[in-house]
């Protein structure tokens, strides 16, 4: 067996036994499932508010929901995928690495004649194909409990917009994965192993959208896209400076345009650009970084 | 009693020691500090899109509305929901490193073959928590008050630094509760690191899926910028209108009721005047209006205590992996 499928069957047959991604797993798979009832039960109320505001003569306006598409009720697993599935993918990632100082399997792993940047990215190529696959099950049970909650199935446009949605995810998630990787290499102990990635997550996703935006940390919580920020002062060079490293943004701001979200403005390509960025810039620093740290002793 | 204050002491030093607590308050502080810088800057943008606003209102010959107000104890609206998302999960980690590390040292057997108490372990480790955030949160609220006064540039009266007093006492709560909660499971499970997943697990749920389900069921959350200024509904009408979706409401309101973390953002933002119907009024009021979520947090961080203090004994500690 080479040490490609070798690799990516272990690291695929491990995963599946480790506690805290399966409990990550399952929350986020029901996340995504209540995901479709959630918008369901939201967008019944909001045109509820709408016909009995027309019906006392509160409001002339059109109503915001009119012509809503069955791609409005995947909106909420945009944000799911920001919050328990950059989680997930830092966890697999970490323990990916950790349990390998921790079994001292990497000494024997790398007695062999296997190039530690190979093994590395045998194992991020293992680890990714097991994220493709969540992925792949996410993205079923969003489109099933999108039928169930509009009552008939998305049409095959609608479908493939929701898999380029998941697809999309992937590349958002691999940087997550190898971020924990690394760190899985590089800490003194399983702890901060599995602590460091998860501060810096946090702060990419909560931390780098407020300099740029003013935006609160809750309200990037919601899926509705805020006020555009001021275009002028301390606002236009901070969001220069920071937009493009918000991770959680650029997805947002990217998924909102291939799920036709009306608010969303501009093109796709932007976003998608720096998420290949990231991607390609994780996947690097894993190959170059990794491979000089790979036996050094895990203290507890 | 005294064994109780010797084990308070030891744990005490080692947090003082650790460089990994030190770099995560400082984090802490400083995101609070920037979170309260940004809200300065937001202000100074909207004043100036007035001020061009007004001017040209002015020669047009028109008369503008009043400037917006600084209300400086809103410019912390960022500020504690760091420390509802991020101190959290700090808190997650202090409360599971009190017993990780006594497991992973192999201390727990030494420590054990002394005549302790049977809660005489818990006791030190809970005391020690409820010291460590006293300390932490008074810092962090000193960086507040100086965050809001110096780079802020808003003053403070003396009802104002009260409202702080108050906001940092749920904070003490709301922390010690998470780290307890951290400390409970990790005593509780055979191997630490199972604890830790399942208090991450929890906070995960706690702090973000539950609040985030309860924000998104908001009507006035479905249209950029609100529903009901969409719709240019003003707010009496719109408080008129929501009674007759008063079962949708409640639902929606006992989802957010069971995330702690709501229960301790409604107190703290009713008291600091963030939540614009509770500004400028007085504390009395606001305690009649939200005393239910003070109660609920301390209920909830009294529960964490009672289970820390009871599950944190030689028994569960000391039993073997399978």
């Amino acid at each position: 067996m080479s040490v490609w499928a070798g690799t990516i069957r272990q690291e695929t047959v491990a995963a599946r036994r480790e506690r805290l991604p399966q409990f990550l797993l399952v929350v986020f798979l029901a996340m995504v499932a209540a995901s479709a009832f959630i918008g369901s039960a939201a967008k019944g109320t909001v045109t509820a508010v709408y016909q009995e505001a027309v019906r006392e003569g509160l409001t002339s306006a059109p109503n915001p929901f009119t012509t809503i598409s069955p791609l409005y009720y995947a909106r909420n697993t945009v944000i799911y995928i920001i919050l328990i599935a950059a989680l997930l993918a830092i966890v697999i990632g970490a323990q990916s690495t950790l349990r390998d100082r921790r079994a001292r399997t990497i000494d024997l792993v790398l007695s062999r004649d296997v190039p530690p940047a190979k093994y590395l990215a045998a194992k991020l190529a293992g680890t990714g194909l097991l994220l493709l696959f969540i992925l792949a099950v996410a993205a079923l049970v969003n489109l099933a409990c999108i039928a169930v909650a509009t009552g008939s199935f998305p049409t095959p446009a609608q479908g493939a917009r929701i898999l380029a949605l998941f697809g999309v995810a992937w590349l958002f998630l691999i940087p997550f994965v190898t971020l924990g990787m690394l760190n899985g290499i590089r800490c003194a102990t399983a702890t901060s192993g599995l602590l460091v990635p998860i501060v810096v997550w946090s702060i990419v996703i909560f931390i780098l959208p407020l300099l740029g935006t003013a935006a609160h940390p809750v309200s990037l919580l919601n899926p509705v896209s805020k006020a555009a920020p001021a275009e002028s002062g301390f606002f236009e060079l901070t969001s220069a400076v920071t937009g493009p490293l918000s991770l959680g943004e650029q997805f947002k701001r990217t998924t909102a345009l291939i799920l036709e979200d009306p608010q969303s403005g501009g093109t796709a390509e932007g976003g998608l650009l720096v998420l290949l960025g990231f991607f390609f810039a994780a996947c690097l620093a894993l190959l170059v970084a990794g491979p000089s740290h790979m036996r050094r002793e895990l203290h507890g | 009693m005294a064994e109780v204050g010797v084990l308070c002491r030891k744990e005490l030093k080692d947090l003082s020691r650790s460089r990994a607590i030190a770099m995560l308050l400082v984090f802490l502080s400083a995101v609070i500090l920037l979170s309260v810088l940004v809200a300065a800057a937001d202000y100074r943008v909207k004043l100036a899109e007035y001020t061009a606003y007004a001017d040209a209102l002015k020669a047009a010959g028109g008369s503008p509305t009043p400037p917006p107000n600084l209300f400086p104890l809103q410019m912390l609206r960022a500020g504690i929901e760091y420390l509802e998302i991020v101190g959290s999960l700090f808190a997650v980690i202090l409360g599971y490193g009190l017993v990780a590390k006594e497991k992973g040292s192999n201390t727990l057997q030494l420590l054990f073959t002394r005549p302790l108490g049977r809660h005489a372990f818990a006791g030190g480790k809970i005391l020690a928590t409820v010291i460590v955030w006293l300390v932490v949160v008074a810092a962090l609220f000193a960086v507040v008050a100086l965050a809001v006064l110096l780079a802020g540039r808003a003053q403070l009266a003396g009802q104002d630094f009260l409202r702080l007093a108050i906001a940092a006492a749920h904070t003490w709560a709301y922390f010690i509760m998470w780290s307890l909660l951290a400390l409970t499971l990790a005593s509780l499970t055979r191997q630490p690191a199972s604890g830790l997943v399942l208090a991450l697990v929890l906070w995960l749920v706690i702090v973000l899926v539950i609040p985030q389900i309860g924000d998104t069921m908001d009507p006035d959350n479905q249209v950029p910028g609100g529903l009901f200024t969409s719709l240019q509904i003003d707010r009496t009408n719109e408080k008129a209108l929501l009674t007759h979706f008063a079962s949708y409401e409640t639902g929606r309101d006992f989802v957010e009721q069971t995330s702690a973390t709501k229960q301790y953002e409604r107190a703290v933002f009713a008291y600091l005047g963030v939540k614009t119907q509770y500004n400028q009024v007085p504390l009395g009021a606001v305690w009649d209006a939200t005393s239910h979520n003070s109660l609920w947090l301390l209920t909830t961080s009294v529960f964490t205590v009672a289970a820390a203090f009871l599950s944190t004994t030689r028994e569960t500690l000391l039993r073997k992996l399978p």
